[in-house]
């Protein structure tokens, strides 16, 4: 796998939680490829220099979500069926994450709802043009 | 190898350095203890090891007591290094294989090398941080079931540090248990997975990480005037404390962000914000004089 994943230990979220949402992201870009191996837990905390037992529980959840599977004294796989709809979970799971927090941040400086509604439109028009 | 403390004390004559701690370290886990200086640290490890005599309570590895036999699976990386001004390093090493049967001699020039050690050079000609890396290249090559590590970064280049953390991680991935000790906050919040944080004494907090960052939050509110009730808020067991400063009101919460923040907005607070903490802002309350957790702070 390249080396995708870098952990801010500093930050308020967990470092479990910025190891799942990086493996998500990247399978969603396609960074990581479907049926990819990925590194062994001993590998990737000593790449990160996290403690296993952390990328451990951030690979149990990636399991749980059906990004990953673990076949025992293989490995860590890309799941192959069913990446497509795991992967745009994540990319929903990511992109709901990051409007949450720019409308709450709006919604904090003053801005009202209909203000809000015609940035994400204007954002949405620039992104999507053909389905204007 | 599990490590129990109960209800550990320690007095040396008035002065009480442990007070009733009790904490559980499972196998395979990297362990921070924080606290600051004077807190208890390095006398809660010289009781667990036997080298200082503990006033009350008992510690157990893997539910036995402290044993000789037990000696060969640990390891003890003291404060300021215990090594002989006069040996060479390779002495150090040789002195260490002959005193313990699992210590390996190849392992420990591995490590010197990749600290940038001479083996030839005797220790007294060694700077601090060298010294200590050959006293943490030795603890590491004793293939221990468990290391009790006191400040084990102190006096290294930002360099070494990382070989340090790496080492432990190293080490926990093969099954070991690492407990350590540092006044980085930065290292343990990398490297550790469960942390305690001792003052004067006593237990103050103790937790997975991972799971104190989610649960504690600051939640942030602004009020139309200043004068604003928050509604039960100060009596909320979820709330550690709620700075008051103007308009603008701070809760710490120790649990239930989203709810408080929920409670704040029916209060008629607005731009309503949950922060985020890291592990030197939960040290930072957990070591604050109690008298700052009381109720209600008010600001100017």
């Amino acid at each position: 796998m390249p080396a995708v994943l870098t952990v801010d230990p500093r930050s308020g979220v967990p470092i479990y939680q910025q190891i799942v949402e990086q493996i998500k992201r990247s399978a969603a870009l396609g960074v990581l490829q479907n049926g990819e191996q990925l590194p062994t837990v001993k590998q990737l905390a000593l790449d990160l220099t996290v403690n296993p037992n952390t990328v451990a529980r951030a690979y149990r959840d990636l399991e749980r979500d059906g990004v990953i599977e673990t076949a025992p004294g293989r490995g860590s796989f890309v799941k192959g069926d069913g990446a497509a709809t795991a992967t745009k979970a994540a990319a929903s799971d990511v992109t709901r994450r990051a409007v949450e927090t720019s409308v709450r941040e709006a919604k904090a400086m003053g801005l009202t709802r209909e203000d809000v509604r015609r940035l994400i439109d204007a954002v949405l028009d620039r992104w999507f043009p053909e389905e204007r | 190898m599990n490590l129990t403390i109960s209800h550990l004390s320690k007095r040396y004559g008035t002065f009480v350095a442990v007070n009733d701690l009790s904490v559980e370290i499972p196998s395979g886990t990297i362990f921070g203890l924080l606290g600051p200086n004077g807190a208890g640290k390095t006398t809660t490890f010289k009781c667990m090891l036997g080298l200082a005599a503990s006033s009350g309570g008992s510690v157990t590895y893997d539910g036995k007591p402290l044993a000789p036999a037990l000696f060969e699976r640990m390891v003890y990386l003291p404060e300021r290094d215990v090594l002989y001004d006069w040996m060479r390093v390779s002495e150090v090493v040789e002195m260490n294989e002959r005193a313990f049967t699992r210590f390996k001699r190849g392992r420990a020039y591995e490590l010197l090398a990749m600290f940038g050690i001479d083996r030839n050079k005797r220790v007294r000609s060694l700077s601090k941080g060298m010294k200590t890396a050959v006293a943490v290249a030795n603890a590491f090559a004793h293939e221990a079931d468990l290391l009790v590590l006191d400040e084990p970064t102190s006096g290294l280049d930002p360099v070494n540090q990382r070989h340090v953390l790496n080492l432990m991680v190293n080490e926990a991935a093969r099954g070991a248990t690492v407990l350590f000790s540092s006044h980085q906050i930065g290292q343990v919040e990398r490297a550790a997975e469960r942390i305690a944080v001792l003052d004067r004494g006593r237990l103050a907090l103790e937790g997975a990480i991972d799971d104190l960052k989610a649960d504690r939050k600051i939640v942030e509110a602004i009020f139309p005037s200043e004068q604003f009730s928050l509604n039960g808020l100060a009596n909320d067991k979820r709330v550690g404390r709620i700075d008051r400063s103007g308009r603008i009101v701070r809760v710490t919460a120790l649990d239930g962000a989203p709810e408080i923040a929920a409670q704040l907005e029916a209060a008629g607070g607005t731009g309503v914000r949950i922060i985020d903490l890291n592990l030197e802002d939960i040290f930072l309350y957990a070591v604050a004089p109690a008298s700052a957790h009381a109720g209600v702070v008010e600001g100017s």
